[in-house]
């Protein structure tokens, strides 16, 4: 039976006993199931969808893909994670991420598709940003080194971060489907960071030296990672200097989190 | 071939599986249903309840490396995403399994040394010749093992296993009939993706034909070792529980042998793998027989 302690908070719950609570595909179902319940396509049905001037419209599309390179950067990211992962909490934990990042794939694209992208997959290919995906490869070739803490670290953290960061941006100021499906995505990528913010300060408190890799990993992300944001920045329409708030907004993300490297 | 994926959607899979047949259980069955007292208390049917649970274990973690090791290779978006709710469907296999375990008495800190003293190293050898395929990245090979292969011998294992724990132990039956939902959207991918890429790629076949051989071949030996163990059978016998008189592809398993059991259940699977082979212009090879 599930462990969940008399008083309804997984937090009283002995720290075994929580990570083999949180990690679980139960768990995951009742985090989801509150916000994805009567959706579709990551967004209510009746949702307004005004039709977009032109401009607005080539613009929401570049940047949707570019979010669908982000996405699939995390789906590959997280999916490969699964096999190095040190044991089997984590692995059930990133097999809850890997569908939700598959979801937020599958939620861009079909909204590219109601704005009109026949073939959505060769129009991300056509608009991708250089520093996506060279931050993709990246991120692919510390998963491949098998690498866990500088994988964990620049998937559950940088790119989750920068991913929190523009989403909340964007939605703040985005047509109510596009806003509704952003905030949406954003409470799963809460439950993403709180992961990699977990496990990896863990491992730092009991093995400091990682902080010293971990540093080199972030100074060789941050640039490709302040590069997107401020295109990102620049397609949102962005007032000038709004960028500069993103990439602290970003920074601070990953600070917060501990990680003053 | 996006008309079809799109049946293997998230959207799809939330509505019919989180949403759906998996509504209101925990752990794959419902809140209140336990394990039998008739296994729990006695040495002898626990004992082999741990060791079938297992080898369920096994399968379910190679189906997770799997699933999640082939998204990389994937040529395409909407086979990502399809592998995506299979990942996720692979561990909820593995997380319900194990706590199978962990209801029969398996203490968490005893899990791995469990699983290790119980695997039936066949298995681990069926296991072992798909994930060399997932390790090189190899998308047509790695679903044809996985989702042919491996889901099709599952599927028709769990079938046995549910009409044999129908009566007996609606809790364990409950938790299997879920994982067969998921394990027939998974071998309806692999049958339906792989086709196309069978065609484009007709130099794969041999490679393709050689890998089902082997793990056949591992998997008639796993069959062979499970059914040569009748402890639980002769136990059954000697506390005078009868077996119940579940059908099986038209076998009735309280009264058929465990050799009778261990033929029907090979000859079922074998059956199904040269038609869905056949249907993805796959020439099925007649395994060594352990």
């Amino acid at each position: 039976m599930r462990a969940v302690p008399v008083s309804g908070d997984v937090h009283d719950l002995s720290p075994e006993q929580f990570y083999e609570e949180v990690h679980s595909f139960e768990f995951w179902f009742q985090a989801v199931e509150g916000y994805l319940s009567g959706l579709t396509w990551g967004h209510r049905p009746q949702t307004a969808d005004p039709t977009l001037p032109a401009a607005d419209r080539e613009r929401l599309i570049t940047i949707l893909c570019n979010y669908c390179v982000g996405e699939t950067a995390a789906l590959d990211g997280a999916s490969g994670l699964v096999a190095i992962a040190p044991n089997r909490l984590a692995k059930v934990f990133l097999s809850t991420q890997v569908v939700d990042e598959g979801r937020h794939l599958e939620v861009f694209f079909h909204r590219l598709r109601e704005l009109g992208v026949a073939d959505p997959e060769a129009e991300v290919e056509r608009r991708a940003s250089r520093s996506l995906l060279l931050f993709r490869r990246r991120l692919l070739e510390l998963v491949g080194s098998k690498d866990w803490e500088a994988a964990i670290f620049a998937q559950n953290v940088i790119l989750e971060s920068l991913e929190f960061a523009v989403f909340h941006s964007h939605a703040e100021g985005a047509d109510p489907v596009t806003a509704e499906i952003l905030r949406n995505v954003i409470k799963d990528e809460r439950r993403h960071i709180g992961f990699g913010e977990n496990e990896l300060g863990r491992r730092l408190a009991n093995a400091p030296h990682i902080r010293a890799r971990l540093g080199q990993t972030k100074r060789e992300l941050d640039h490709l990672v302040l590069d997107a944001l401020a295109d990102t920045a620049r397609l949102i329409g962005l007032p000038s200097g709004e960028d500069e708030r993103l990439s602290r907004m970003y920074l601070g993300s990953v600070e917060r989190l501990g990680f003053v490297l | 071939m996006s008309d079809f994926l799109s049946a293997y959607s998230i959207q799809n899979w939330l509505e019919s599986c989180p949403q759906g047949y998996l509504m209101a259980t925990v752990y794959g069955h419902d809140p209140d249903e336990r394990e039998i007292a008739l296994i729990c208390d006695n040495p002898v049917l626990r004992e082999d309840a741990i060791r079938t649970t297992v080898q369920l274990v096994v399968g379910e973690r190679c189906a997770l490396s799997a699933s999640s090791g082939l998204i990389n290779a994937a040529p395409d978006e909407a086979s990502k995403r399809f592998l995506a709710t299979q990942t996720l469907d692979e561990a909820r296999h593995v997380e319900i399994f194990t706590h199978r375990l962990y209801d029969l008495g398996v203490r968490k800190e005893d899990l791995e040394s469990t699983i290790r003293h119980h695997a039936n190293p066949n298995l681990v050898r069926f296991a072992e010749v798909l994930l060399e395929k997932v390790d090189r990245k190899d998308f047509i090979a790695g679903v044809v093992g996985q989702n042919i292969v491996l889901e099709g011998m599952a599927f028709s294992v769990f079938e046995m296993m549910y009409a044999l724990n129908q009566q007996m132990n609606p809790k364990f039956a409950h938790t299997l009939s879920g994982t067969i939902a998921d394990e027939r959207r998974h071998v309806g991918f692999g049958e339906n993706r792989i086709g196309s890429l069978i065609r484009l790629h007709p130099e794969q076949k041999p490679a393709i034909e050689k890998m089902q051989k082997d793990m056949s071949y591992y998997m008639l030996a796993t069959f062979a070792d499970a059914f040569k163990q009748t402890q639980a059978i002769d136990e059954l016998e000697r506390i005078g529980q009868e077996q119940p008189h579940a059908q099986y592809q038209g076998v009735d398993l309280g009264e058929a042998s465990p050799q009778q059991m261990e033929a029907v259940l090979a000859d079922t699977v074998l059956k199904e793998f040269k038609t869905r082979l056949g249907r993805i212009g796959i020439e099925y090879q007649t395994p060594a027989h352990p």
